[in-house]
């Protein structure tokens, strides 16, 4: 004898709509394929933290029980990024005649919603002695702005008494979802067991190459090996999925706006001065996971040479041995790469596989620089610019002969050099589309031992004298390549051309340097 | 102590209680459930993000003048637009209210009158209660309680507030109503129609290449949203295949700017001269769903109108230079797919503007996605070129030669165009060069080649497989 409850029992009635379809729900998935598609707007590099901005085009196959007659199919599980204006449903006895797609959540608000001008019960209790009371209440207003209910006593507002109040509802209302539902309409002629293909594209998935090269000891040649890095940033897993990857540009347009369900939270407020102490703030959503960590180029192995007290062995094989590797198909203009077993792609997650394995990739060291045009201040000799560092980029063509001649799709390139027995990172870049026999460049960085100083000189009619010298303080002659997109006059040395444009290209001795004299060509209206 | 108190509140409850008892006979008057209020209802979709809605509704009204409320209307309702007509009664006025029912607004309204403030004793739950004036609702509740003077709550200890009734002119929605000159008292069916936003649609097309027969297979659906805030049940529903003009985009965010006409860029090579069989409106092409459907608030819905199976359809490259000038590096030529929309060797339909997605098989047979393109409303018989992606092994880079000065405004340029293909078979690369303005010409090329326009000149290039091929042009260019 606690305390004696009081209970006035609402009497609900069981809400009566008629159904003249059959409702079918399709929970379990039996397979999965997922094909993953690059973030249309990244040409290059490895994938940043955050959103995935990539998408996934996701087969589902499911068994689903049909009986015979008009039947809604509700398809529950689908990945959270679903453009359902994508969905192809393949497999039922006759294509589905309707495809809804609904967004109405069974949230506080949306049963607030859906309970406007309706009968519910407001249950109170005493906070004192426990002693419970549960009244009918017609919601007269809700969920934006407050709710207001009609009580037997009269009109009041819920949760502004400072007093534990709260709605019970009967059942829940026809067309609430836990989550936005794909549903399909089909006529079955027969009751029968269906293998159904639900196809969709989905966001928030992303993949890029991720590139190392290792460059041999000999500095000739480097052995070029690629992870397939796929993201999942939803969070929805796919579960043994047979998984692909799609190199190329595929065109894709924004995706339409969804329609927007309301907003799910309910918000009691009140007449003014009711700011404290009442109604409990509702409690903000929990702050997102951390991004996931950064691609580990090599960094396993890092760890592995430094385990093993960097024996000789491992550094044989600095590459962790991978048993899988993504198979290279053609698929019309794109290029897919197939992961031979069903692997998780896990929700929030991201996964490696190996795609690309080469040794022995032959390549040409040549350190760049682009020279701008600029005017020389004839008052201010001092003032020319300083020498600029030249980027080293291993250069090589896609072939064969060269111990490559294979798609590369787009991704990032770390590239590692050996020193003191140690495999260290010198660099990291971003790499195009190469298609076999382009030329292929894994940019390396800037280098300090290789600078090049224009120096401008005194103009002469309609030309535009510039002097360039290039020093070299490596042990080793280098290749030196500058691009001189600009019409030139004269040069001092012969200029080559490289891709539509004029370039010097020069070998600087061990420790020595390199002259170029040369005129550009100006326009007659130039300088005015 | 505390258990003493427990009993003592035990035994106030029973006397409580007959209060509850009393007020029970009195339920509130609200039916269980309401069904929606909407009648007969047809829906006509425009595709521009405007939906005219006519709702016939049978009204039980008395004689004489009546005001009579239409709830379930669309939230968004353009209320300039009702229009409501029926066998005997004319429209006095039509009203669109907006003041909407919260607690703030309740109190707000009860400035003046009377209400019964309910206090519960902290310490043992009895309730008190008291009648109260409201004096103002400023920041604060001021009210007058026999002859002191109180703020609601300052104290922080709980109070209901209760109310006798819920304030006139102020409703749960926004609410049309309409006051009526009836001339016979009765049933009446009274059809009201108005204009709302936030209904529009477009067509999604699932389109699925052979490339080794050339052929493609297309579903089309078509594709309608409702952000109303409304569902309407059972409706009749029409789509309209255009955009009629008007304030479709009135205050500010329109969801459905996308569904404009602007689709994509030149996705008709030829638009079509045949008419098609289906119902027409003015320039439009009708299209009405074959059964009655529900369209649920925060819905999408996808309705089959178009599955053709087995229409020719060929894979072309385009590669484009904007200006006369040097690319720098190779860029990879468009996969083009072009098919026709005509009745012979076509989809033999017109295409309302939406979406195209491409689907390939793989080495698997399992289809594959490589690539969209949104394209314009096509007439039947058009012929048909959409953009699904960039080539991965065709290439191609322009890059000046050489240019010459002839006179003040004459130039001499010379342009290669080099290609580049990595597929095991021979490609023929439509390669285009903008930017002629009219005024250059060609003095001589290596190539020949097809002036398209005053500012375009177009070239078939072979490329062998896993070959090259280039080409050079000189133009006379005036400037």
């Amino acid at each position: 004898m606690r305390a004696a409850i009081l209970v006035a029992l609402a009497i609900f009635a069981v809400p009566t709509s008629a159904v003249a379809q059959e409702v079918v729900n399709s929970e379990s998935i039996d397979a999965i394929s997922v094909t993953l598609y690059r973030d249309p707007g990244r040409q290059g590099g490895g994938i940043a933290a955050g959103w995935p901005g990539g998408y996934a085009l996701i087969t589902e196959t499911r068994t689903i029980r049909l009986p015979a007659g008009r039947t809604i199919i509700r398809f529950q599980g689908v990945s959270q990024g679903m453009l359902p204006e994508s969905a192809i449903i393949g497999g039922l006895p006759r294509q589905a005649s309707e495809k809804n797609r609904d967004a109405l959540l069974l949230s506080p608000a949306g049963l607030l919603d859906a309970h406007l001008k309706r009968r519910v019960a407001l249950r109170r209790t005493n906070r004192v002695t426990g002693a419970v009371v549960v009244q009918d209440a017609v919601i007269e207003a809700g969920p934006g702005g407050g709710v207001v209910l009609t009580t037997p006593e009269g009109v009041e507002a819920l949760g502004c008494s400072g007093l534990p109040e709260s709605l019970r509802y009967a059942s829940v209302p026809d067309g609430l979802f836990a989550e936005p539902t794909l549903s399909v309409v089909a006529d079955i002629p027969s009751a029968t067991t269906a293998t159904v293909q639900l196809t969709y594209l989905a966001e928030g998935l992303d993949w890029s190459a991720s590139y190392v090269a290792r460059v041999a000891d000999d500095g000739r040649t480097l052995d070029l090996f690629a992870w397939m890095t796929v993201v999942n940033g939803g969070s929805q897993g796919f579960e043994r999925a047979r998984t692909q990857a799609i190199a190329g540009a595929p065109n894709k347009e924004a995706a339409a706006a969804q329609p927007q369900a309301p907003d799910p939270v309910l918000h009691l407020q009140c007449w003014p001065m009711d700011v404290t102490s009442t109604h409990p703030r509702r409690g903000l959503p929990a702050p997102p996971p951390p991004p996931p960590a950064p691609e580990s180029y090599g960094v396993t192995e890092d760890i592995v040479v430094m385990a093993q007290r960097r024996s000789e062995s491992m550094m044989d094989t600095p590459l962790a041995v991978s048993v899988i590797m993504a198979q290279q198909e053609e698929l019309g203009d794109l290029k897919l790469y197939r992961i031979p077993e069903a692997v998780t792609v896990a929700a929030q997650s991201r996964k490696q596989v190996a795609m690309i394995d080469r040794k022995k990739v032959g390549f040409e060291r040549v350190y760049t620089g682009r020279f701008e045009s600029f005017e020389r201040d004839d008052h201010d000799d001092e003032n020319q610019p300083g020498a600029a560092s030249a980027e080293l980029v291993l250069r090589t063509e896609n072939r064969k002969t060269n111990g490559l001649g294979l798609p590369l799709p787009a991704g990032s390139v770390s590239v590692f050099e050996t020193a003191n027995g140690q495999s260290l990172l010198v660099g990291e870049s971003n790499l195009q589309d190469r298609a076999v026999g382009d030329e292929v460049e894994f940019g390396v960085g800037d280098s300090p031992n290789l600078r090049y100083q224009v120096n401008a000189r005194p103009r002469a009619g309609r030309r535009a004298p510039f002097r360039v010298r290039v020093t070299n303080a490596r042990a080793t002659p280098e290749v030196f390549e500058l691009v001189i997109p600009y019409d030139v006059a004269r040069a001092s040395e012969t200029l080559g051309k490289r891709k539509g444009q004029n370039v010097w290209r020069t070998t600087v001795p061990a420790n020595g340097e390199a002259k170029l004299e040369f005129a550009l060509r100006l326009e007659q209206d130039d300088g005015s | 102590m505390r258990f003493v108190s427990l009993i003592a509140a035990a035994a106030l409850l029973p006397a409580a209680a007959p209060d509850f008892a009393l007020a029970q006979p009195a339920p509130p008057a609200a039916p269980d459930v309401i069904g929606s209020a909407q009648g007969d209802v047809s829906v006509t979709i425009y595709q521009n993000g405007q939906a005219l809605v006519q709702d016939v509704r049978q009204l039980d009204l008395a004689g004489g003048r009546t005001r009579q409320e239409f709830p379930d209307v669309s939230a968004q309702i353009r209320a300039e637009t009702v229009s409501l007509a029926g066998p005997g009664i004319g429209i006095v006025e039509q009203n669109f209210d907006y003041d909407l029912l919260s607690p703030d607004k309740l109190m707000e309204k009860a400035v003046g009158s009377v209400v019964t403030i309910v206090r519960t004793n902290p310490a043992t739950g009895a309730e008190t209660r008291e009648q109260a004036k409201v004096l103002a609702a400023n920041g604060g509740i001021v009210l007058q309680i026999g002859n002191r003077i109180e703020v609601l709550r300052d104290d922080g200890l709980p109070v209901r507030v209760v109310f006798d009734k819920v304030p006139e002119n102020l409703r749960a929605r926004p609410t049309l109503s309409v006051t009526l000159q009836v001339e016979r008292a009765g049933r009446v069916p009274a059809s009201l129609s108005y204009l709302t936003p936030g209904l529009g649609w477009t067509s999604d097309y699932v389109m699925l290449f052979d490339e080794a027969k050339s052929a493609i297979d297309m579903q089309g659906w078509v594709t309608l949203t409702n952000n109303t805030g409304t569902s309407y049940r059972n409706a009749d529903v029409l789509l309209i295949a255009g955009n009629p003009s008007g304030p479709a985009s009135r205050g500010g965010y329109n969801p459905f700017s996308r569904f404009g006409g602007g689709g994509g860029d030149a996705t008709i090579d030829q638009p079509g001269t045949e008419s098609g069989t289906r119902e027409r409106l003015g320039d439009y092409y009708l299209y009405p769903l074959a059964e009655r459907t529900t369209i649920a608030n925060a819905q999408q819905k996808q309705v089959s109108f178009l599955d053709v199976k087995g229409a020719p359809g060929r894979k072309a490259y385009e590669w484009n230079n904007a200006w006369m000038g040097t690319g720098g590096d190779f860029r990879s030529a468009s996969t083009v797919l072009k098919f026709s929309t005509a009745k012979q060797g076509g989809l033999g339909d017109q295409l309302p503007s939406g979406t195209i997605r491409v689907y390939m098989r793989d080495a698997r047979g399992d289809p594959q996605f490589i690539g969209e393109s949104r394209v314009d409303a096509a007439p039947m018989g058009s012929q048909m070129s959409i953009r699904t992606g960039d080539a991965f092994d065709v290439k191609g880079m322009a890059t000046v030669e050489k240019r010459e000065r002839l006179s003040s405004s004459r130039w001499r340029t010379s342009m290669r165009y080099d290609f580049t293909n990595a597929r095991p078979e021979a490609v023929t690369i439509d390669a285009g060069q903008d930017g002629l303005w009219g005024d250059v010409r060609i003095v001589s090329a290596s190539l020949q080649g097809e002036r398209l326009s005053a500012d375009r000149m177009e070239w078939k290039v072979p490329v062998a497989a896993n070959g090259k091929a280039s080409f050079s042009v000189v133009f006379d260019t005036r400037y």
